[in-house]
């Protein structure tokens, strides 16, 4: 019935369905996108009523910005360990929880949780642990690791936004593995068990291969929330102790909205954007020629 | 088939009328009723009155039954600064907003030269300078507030055997003696409360401050540093405070893990008397006064630099007038700008305004007319630095990241893992890269 239509008589029959999202999508994410690529070109502060063009000056100083740099570098660190906790754990998790244990409805729910607790308020409720329940706890009973906060030295505090953050979507994840892991026939596994094939052949060969698309979802989702974390820095370090836990989200918007340097600030923004952009579509792009049929 | 084609149209011109009137409104939002009432907000930047500032709209309208005044919180963890410029942006700005004082020349353009108020005649000595450009200021001046070193009295008396005598604290080796004593009669002598604003902000700009009594020679100061000029390494003054940090490092009650405490531990062991001093301002007395033990008896001490008496800072208390009142121009109308003056007025002139700010809020006001007492030790104990003439300019025009970037800088050395040669080298780099 469609194509009978004409152009306009199509256009019409899409807009009204696709219309409303679509300009809901541009008005708060494409025309903010472009604005901000046009703001890199200039000195606007943030407030001032008149701002004037720079040109690519502002790309200029991204690169001299070494501080952008070091927290970009630290930020692949935290990435680099996360997903490959997340993903690990997220794993063992959905393959414990599969394998028939009583109560595992109510296991994948209490580990799923933690994901339903907003980031903010998940960086106060470890801060308080951190600082205040783990040293009282290494001060009672004499644990050497826990006698100081984690947060006041700068190497344990980049581990508590590991462990936290871990923590977090290791239960989102596992949701995600738990579907696949269901999803593998039981045909196949059942002729291989019939093959003599043992437990770890079958994780090895079959499982494991045909987990692929849930491996390369939630190996993109975690990989791109590192790199945009943000919430969890604020509320659990503050960046601190003295900057040495800070996030390039976090430094990118100290950039332009606390040194008031909008257009740098867009500018690392956007190169940012970019560098997620390249690294997350390489991901996806090699790891999708790792997929195989049953 | 002919339904559908109406329903078709009838959506899409649903959805167009939709998004022009949802566009539409934020136009008309500054003009706010009709006639003779008006409401005017005001944006406040100083969540520990929040409360306080809702009672006085409650007053205030009392007196004027035509206004009425809405307080909108900035949310904690934003800076007035931020919310206030998104207000702009999405323009719908607050009638007034609470800014502080370095903010204010960048608004300058959008709100409201205040030079012929008349509480502009009532405004205590300097307390405009820093809000006008070009022979008009454009700001209220709302606060005074000060710092130092807080002490209680109690564990400071118990400490010296006697009747303390602050004004005997006036050099860094006096300071030391009596660190010493307070740790003697089994007392911690005091608590550095790591936070960056409160190092960074407060702390190391006293450092600038103290070069000169004149303010002109403080602001080429910070010119100089600006332009490189200047060599920290060999500063008497800076290396003074510096001295007089690797003390209070040296006595804090967290040595073991300085960088680990908050800004609530800081009220809480000072008000039970666990230390006899905290480095803090005079914004703390609620949450001291949460844990007062020592039945209201403190009172600041300045931080010394030398030990020469007669050195400038040593004896002064740090204080300015911290936040700044700017009426919008672009989006309010003159009715609300009329109002809005009003209730400026208001709080200088009229005894409920004035009942308001000192004994409700808790604020030290700017201004000469204003002869109510202060209610709080710590109000109490500024207010007479200030009659003495004993205070020192605070830094409030310093550039926007710099309490971030010194106050880790300055909890690196804090904790150790900076000597002061990086310090110095890393408060030089900072200052270059301020444009």
């Amino acid at each position: 019935m469609i194509t009978e239509k004409g152009l306009w008589n199509r256009l019409r029959l899409r807009l009204l369905f696709t219309g409303p999202t679509l300009f809901a999508f541009l008005a708060v994410m494409i025309v903010p996108f472009l604005y901000g690529i046009y703001l890199t070109f200039t000195n606007w502060d943030g407030i001032s009523t008149t701002s004037s063009f720079v040109g690519v000056q502002n790309y200029f100083s991204v690169f001299q910005d070494t501080v952008f740099w070091k927290s970009f570098l630290l930020t692949l660190k935290y990435v680099f360990i996360t997903v490959v906790l997340i993903n690990a754990v997220a794993f063992l998790l959905a393959y414990v929880l599969t394998s028939g244990l009583k109560g595992q409805s109510l296991f994948r729910a209490g580990f799923f949780i933690p994901n339903l607790v907003g980031g903010i308020v998940l960086g106060f409720v470890w801060q308080f642990i951190f600082s205040n329940v783990f040293v009282f706890l290494g001060k009672e009973l004499s644990i050497p690791l826990f006698s100081g906060s984690w947060l006041a030295d700068p190497d344990k505090a980049f581990w508590a936004m590991i462990i936290v953050t871990v923590w977090q979507y290791a239960g989102y994840m596992m949701v995600i593995y738990v579907a696949g892991l269901m999803n593998v026939p039981k045909d196949i596994l059942e002729a291989a068990s019939i093959d003599g094939a043992n437990l770890t052949t079958k994780l090895r060969k079959m499982v494991l291969p045909l987990m692929v698309p849930s491996f390369i979802v939630c190996i993109f989702l975690s990989l791109q929330r590192g790199f945009m974390v943000y919430d969890l820095n604020i509320s659990l370090t503050k960046g601190g102790p003295f900057k040495s836990t800070e996030m390039v989200s976090m430094h990118v918007y100290e950039k332009a909205f606390l040194s008031r340097d909008y257009g740098v600030g867009q500018a690392e923004a956007f190169v940012l954007f970019l560098l997620v952009a390249i690294i997350t579509i390489a991901q996806v792009y090699f790891s999708k020629k790792l997929e195989v049929e049953a | 088939m002919k339904f559908w084609k109406w329903m078709q149209a009838l959506a899409l011109s649903l959805i167009v009328v939709m998004l022009a009137a949802a566009c539409g409104n934020s136009g008309a939002s500054g003009e706010t009723g009709g006639g003779s009432a008006v409401t005017i907000t005001l944006l406040n930047s100083k969540g520990e009155i929040q409360s306080q500032l809702e009672e006085a709209a409650k007053a205030f309208k009392g007196d004027n039954p035509d206004i009425t005044l809405e307080i909108i919180p900035v949310p904690a963890g934003q800076s007035p600064f931020e919310k206030a410029s998104a207000l702009y942006a999405s323009g719908n700005p607050a009638t007034i907003t609470m800014l502080d004082t370095g903010d204010v020349e960048k608004f300058k353009d959008r709100v409201l030269d205040l030079s012929g108020e008349k509480w502009m005649a009532d405004a205590v000595d300097r307390s405009t300078a820093l809000t006008t450009f070009d022979g008009k200021n454009y700001a209220f001046p709302l606060a005074i507030e000060g710092y130092g070193f807080i002490y209680n009295k109690a564990v400071v008396d118990q400490a010296v055997g006697g009747t303390f005598d602050p004004a005997a604290i006036n050099t860094t080796a006096a300071l030391e003696e009596l660190f010493k004593k307070i740790e003697a009669s089994g007392k911690a002598p005091l608590i550095v409360s790591p936070m960056d604003w409160s190092l960074g902000a407060h702390y190391l700009p006293l450092a600038y401050a103290g070069q000169s009594a004149d303010p002109a020679a403080v602001a080429q100061f910070v010119k100089d540093l600006k332009a490189g000029k200047i060599e920290l390494t060999s500063n008497s003054v800076y290396n003074g405070l510096l001295d007089t940090f690797d003390l209070m490092a040296k006595y804090n009650i967290d040595k073991a893990s300085p960088l680990s405490g908050t800004y609530e531990r800081g009220p809480e062991v000072l008000g039970k008397g666990e230390v006899g001093i905290w480095f803090q301002g005079n914004w703390a007395w609620p949450q001291i006064s949460g844990f007062d033990t020592a039945s209201g008896q403190y009172g600041f001490l300045p931080v010394p630099v030398s030990n020469n008496a007669d050195d400038f800072g040593n004896t002064q208390i740090s204080s300015a007038v911290s936040k700044r009142l700017v009426l919008d121009k672009e989006k309010n109308t003159a009715e609300q700008q009329t109002a809005a003056k009003k209730f400026l007025e208001w709080m200088v002139y009229s005894d409920k305004g004035q009942d308001f700010l000192v004994n409700k809020a808790n604020i030290i006001p700017a201004f000469k007319n204003i002869t109510l007492e202060a209610q709080d030790p710590l109000a109490k104990s500024i207010t007479d630095y200030i009659a003495e003439g004993k205070t020192q300019d605070s830094m409030s025009t310093l550039p926007a990241d710099h309490w971030a970037k010194i106050g880790a800088s300055m909890q690196k050395y804090l904790a150790g893992e900076a000597d002061r040669s990086v310090l110095t080298k890393e408060i030089q780099e900072y200052w270059k890269s301020v444009k």
